[in-house]
C-alpha cells in the first residue's frame, strides 16, 4: 500500500523536504495485480474482465450487418452500449452511426494505455444521438505506431480531442489537419498519460532551456 | 510595381493573452487581423495544465474526489457530482435519496453562483461595472451556504462516493430558502441593468452566431446550444441524481447569438432556484452515505458518466482494473470543446467582439487545460 | 410610441440608473473591514490543521495508528512514533505536516479514529519561508498566533 502512495503531486514546487524522490511504482504497477481486460496472462487465478454482456438492438444488427468482419462485438456494460470495432472500422462505423443512425454529437474521444498487450491503445469515441437520447461508444484497439484513420472529416469536434490524444498518448492521426501538441509545450518530449512515463518525471532538458531552474523532481 | 490604388493591406497577427483581463484566465489568442476585421485565430492553451488525468490513476479513488474541484473551480461542486456519479455507476450503487436532494441543492446553488460570476465578468468585459459587484455580493451569499455546509467556499469537496460526509447543519433549509426568496428580485435588477440596455444589446445582439447545427457539429453543449434553439439538457434526457422529481422548464432562444445566450442564463438562473425552492421543501430522511466499503475497489470496467455543469455537459469516463486506483479517468470538459468554436464565432467579426465572445463562451482555464 | 418615446428619453439607462442608486443605500454595504474587523468563518470551516490534546492530562489524543498520512492524497503528513514496553501502545514521536502542499480536503480528519487531527477554522496561515509552512508536533498542538490587529 505505501508503494502505492505516490510522494510528490506531479508539477508541484520541489519537494519541501528535500527528500529525494521515491522510485516510482513502475509503469505496469498499476496493472500488475489484476490484469487488464483482455490479454489472458497466464496467472494462476484467471484475470478479472470486464463482465460485459452482448448488445443486442437493432442499431447492433445493423451494424454487423453493414460492417462484417470490421465490427467485432456489440456489448453492454452497465446499461452503456459500446462497439468493438477494427483500427480500420472505427471511421466507417462513426459515419454511418452520424449520417444513418442520428449519431450527430461527437462527445468525446480519449484513449486507454495497456502497455503490456500487443495493440497497446484503446481509442474511444463517444457519441450521443439528440433523437433517440441514446449513448454509444466505439472502442478500437490500435498498437503503438499506428496511425488511425482521423475523424475530423466525419464531426469538427475531433480536431481538438484528436490533438489531446496525441499530446498526451502519441497516437497520431493520418489526416488530421493539424497535429500539433495543444496542451503540453510543442518541444516536450514523451506522452504523460502513457503508463511507463511516470507522475513525476519531467522533460529535464526543457525545462532547464525554457525556465532555467533544474527541476527539482 | 504594386498597385498603389488601394492602402496596402497586410495581415497584422496580434497576441490576446496569456495575460489578458478578459480571457478570463490564461487564455492565448493569436488573432490574425485586416484592420478591426479578424481574418483568424488560433488557440495556445495548457498554461493552467495540471495533469489531472494522470494524477488520477496515481490516486485511490477517494483520494482523487478533492482534484477535481480544482478544474471547474467556480463550478466544484458539479465536478464533484459528476466525478462521485462515475464511481458509484461502476460500483452499481446509488446515493441514499436524502443524499440526492442535498446534492442537487447544492449542485444548483452553484450553478447559481458559477453563472453570477459569468454574468459579472461578461458584464465587465462589455464595459458594465456595475453588475460585477451585484452578482459577487450575491454570490456570496451561496458561498456561505457551502462553507457552511461543508467547511470550504471553491474547493469544496462536498460529495463523497456513494453519499455525502457531512449532515446538513443547523438552519441549512432556512438559510437555502432565505437566498432563494433573496434571488429572485436580485435577476430582476440585473435583468433592469442590462437587458434593455442599448449599449448591451448593441453589443451583444448578431455577435458570435453559432447555429444549432454548427453547435452539434463542434459539439458545443450548455447554454450555448440551447440558445440557439436546441431544447437539451441531460438534467432532463437522461435524469441523475433525482432531477426527474423536479419541475422546471430548459430556456431555449433562437438567434444563437450572444444576447441570446445571456437571455438563458439569466433564464437558467432562475429555474435553478425554482429546483432548489422545491428540493429544499421536502429533503427525505434517512441515512446520507450508501452502503459503500471504506476502501473503494469497483470491479473491472468503465463507465461514462456525464451531467449538466453550469457550462455544458461534463462527462467523466473511469476505467477500473479492479484495484482501489482508477486505472484511467477521462474528464470530458465541456469549456475545452466550447473553446473549439472561438474560431469559427469570431472569424469576419470585429476585433471588439472577440472579448464579448470569450465572454459569452464562459470558459474556465482551470478545465480547459485541466 | 411608447417605445420610441422611451428611446428618445434614455429610458433603459434610467431605469439601470435607478437600480444602482438604489443599491447604494448605506443598508446594503457589504464590505468587512478585515483585519480590523476579523470575519466569522463557519464552525465546519477546514482551516488549519490542529492536533489535540486531551484537557486532562495534556497528552496527544494520537494514537499514531498513520491512517491520516495513508489517507492524504499528497502524502504530506508523517507519522512516527516507537514502542512504548510498559503500556504495550505506540507513543507518538513526532508529527509533520506540510501545510504548503495541503488542499485541505479534509480527508484526514475524516480517517482518523479518535478525532486527534482536526481543521480548525483558523485561516491566516502565511508565513515569510517556505520551511515555516511545515508544522512539526508543537505547531499542530498550539496553533497559529496571527496577528492581532487594533485599529
Amino acid at each position: 500500500m505505501p508503494d502505492e502512495q505516490k510522494p510528490e503531486g506531479s508539477e508541484g514546487p520541489p519537494p519541501a523536504q528535500g527528500e529525494a524522490p521515491k522510485p516510482q511504482a513502475k509503469p505496469a504497477a498499476p496493472a500488475a495485480k489484476p490484469a487488464p481486460p483482455k490479454p489472458a496472462a497466464p496467472a494462476p487465478k484467471p484475470p478479472a474482465v470486464m463482465m460485459a454482456m452482448p448488445w443486442d438492438s437493432d442499431l447492433a444488427r445493423d451494424l454487423k450487418e453493414r460492417f462484417p468482419g470490421r465490427v467485432l462485438a456489440t456489448s453492454t456494460y452497465l446499461g452503456q452500449n459500446f462497439i468493438v470495432a477494427t483500427p480500420e472500422g472505427a471511421i466507417p462505423v462513426l459515419e454511418f452511426l452520424k449520417l444513418e443512425a442520428d449519431f450527430d454529437y461527437l462527445v468525446d474521444i480519449t484513449a486507454v494505455d495497456w502497455p503490456k498487450r500487443a495493440e497497446r491503445f484503446d481509442l474511444v469515441y463517444v457519441v450521443y444521438s439528440f433523437p433517440r437520447n441514446e449513448r454509444v461508444r466505439i472502442k478500437t484497439a490500435i498498437a503503438d505506431g499506428f496511425h488511425p484513420q482521423t475523424a475530423v472529416d466525419v464531426h469538427l469536434t475531433a480536431n481538438w480531442l484528436e490533438r489531446e490524444v496525441f499530446d498526451m498518448f502519441g497516437i497520431e492521426f493520418a489526416g488530421h489537419p493539424d497535429m500539433r501538441r495543444i496542451l503540453m509545450p510543442e518541444e516536450w518530449e514523451g506522452y504523460p498519460l502513457r503508463k511507463d512515463y511516470s507522475i513525476i518525471q519531467q522533460d529535464q532538458r526543457w525545462v532547464r532551456e525554457n525556465l532555467g531552474i533544474e527541476s527539482g523532481q | 510595381m504594386p498597385d498603389a490604388t488601394f492602402l496596402d493591406s497586410t495581415e497584422l497577427v496580434l497576441n490576446m493573452g496569456p495575460q489578458h483581463p478578459s480571457t478570463h484566465g490564461v487564455l492565448r489568442v493569436i488573432l490574425k487581423l485586416d484592420g478591426e476585421k479578424v481574418l483568424g485565430t488560433d488557440c495556445v492553451i495548457g498554461y493552467l495544465h495540471r495533469g489531472v488525468e494522470k494524477i488520477a490513476e496515481n490516486r485511490t479513488y477517494t483520494q482523487f474526489n478533492p482534484y477535481v474541484d480544482r478544474m471547474d473551480y467556480v463550478a466544484a461542486i458539479s465536478n464533484g457530482l459528476g466525478y462521485c456519479l462515475a464511481v458509484e455507476k461502476l460500483l452499481n450503487v446509488e446515493a441514499p435519496p436524502r443524499a440526492q436532494a442535498v446534492r442537487v441543492i447544492l449542485t444548483e446553488l452553484n450553478r447559481i453562483a458559477s453563472h453570477l460570476i459569468w454574468l459579472g465578468t461578461h458584464a465587465l468585459d462589455i464595459g458594465a461595472v456595475t453588475p460585477l459587484f451585484y452578482c459577487f455580493r450575491e454570490r456570496e451569499e451561496a458561498l456561505k451556504i457551502f462553507e457552511n455546509y461543508c467547511g470550504a467556499r471553491l474547493t469544496t469537496h462536498a460529495f463523497r462516493i456513494g453519499g455525502l460526509q457531512y449532515e446538513t447543519y443547523e438552519g441549512f433549509e432556512r438559510e437555502v430558502k432565505a437566498f432563494c426568496k433573496m434571488f429572485g428580485p436580485k435577476v430582476d435588477e440585473y435583468e433592469e441593468l442590462l437587458t434593455n440596455n442599448r449599449i448591451w444589446m448593441g453589443r451583444l445582439k448578431g455577435v458570435g452566431v453559432l447555429s444549432a447545427d454548427e453547435c452539434k457539429e463542434y459539439g458545443v453543449t450548455g447554454p450555448m446550444l440551447r440558445a440557439a434553439g436546441v431544447k437539451w439538457d441531460l438534467r432532463k434526457a437522461q435524469p441523475y441524481s433525482g432531477y426527474e422529481k423536479y419541475d422546471f422548464e430548459i430556456p431555449t432562444r433562437e438567434n444563437g447569438d450572444t444576447y441570446d445566450r445571456y437571455v438563458v442564463r439569466m433564464q437558467e438562473m432562475r429555474q435553478a432556484a425554482r429546483i432548489v425552492e422545491q428540493a429544499v421543501e421536502n429533503i427525505p430522511e434517512g441515512p446520507i452515505l450508501g452502503k459503500v466499503g471504506k476502501v473503494i475497489k469497483p470491479p473491472v470496467g468503465e463507465a461514462y458518466v456525464s451531467i449538466e455543469a453550469p457550462k455544458g455537459e461534463l462527462g467523466y469516463y473511469v476505467v477500473s482494473d479492479g484495484s482501489t486506483q482508477p486505472y484511467r479517468v477521462r474528464v470530458r470538459p465541456p469549456s475545452f470543446v466550447n473553446l473549439q468554436a472561438l474560431d469559427r464565432m469570431v472569424r469576419g467579426g470585429l476585433i471588439a467582439d472577440v472579448v464579448a465572445v470569450i465572454g459569452t463562451l464562459d470558459i474556465v482555464l482551470g478545465e480547459v487545460d485541466r | 410610441m411608447v417605445k420610441l418615446l422611451k428611446k428618445i428619453f434614455l429610458w433603459d439607462l434610467i431605469a439601470g440608473l435607478k437600480v444602482t442608486f438604489r443599491n447604494q443605500n448605506p443598508k446594503y454595504i457589504c464590505t468587512e473591514q478585515y483585519p480590523a474587523e476579523r470575519p466569522k468563518v463557519a464552525e465546519r470551516y477546514r482551516g488549519a490543521p490542529r492536533l489535540n490534546i486531551n484537557p486532562d492530562n495534556g497528552e496527544t489524543l494520537c494514537i499514531s495508528c498513520n491512517l491520516c498520512a495513508l489517507a492524504c492524497p499528497e502524502d504530506l503528513i508523517v507519522v512516527t512514533s516507537e514502542r512504548n514496553e510498559q503500556t504495550k501502545r505506540k507513543d507518538l514521536t513526532t508529527f509533520t505536516y506540510d501545510l504548503s502542499r495541503c488542499m485541505f480536503c479534509g480527508l484526514c480528519e475524516d480517517a482518523c479514529p479518535v478525532d486527534a487531527l482536526e481543521l480548525t477554522q483558523d485561516f491566516e496561515l502565511a508565513t515569510y519561508t517556505r520551511e515555516g509552512q511545515i508544522w512539526d508536533r508543537q505547531m499542530l498542538e498550539e496553533g497559529p498566533r496571527p496577528t492581532r490587529y487594533k485599529c
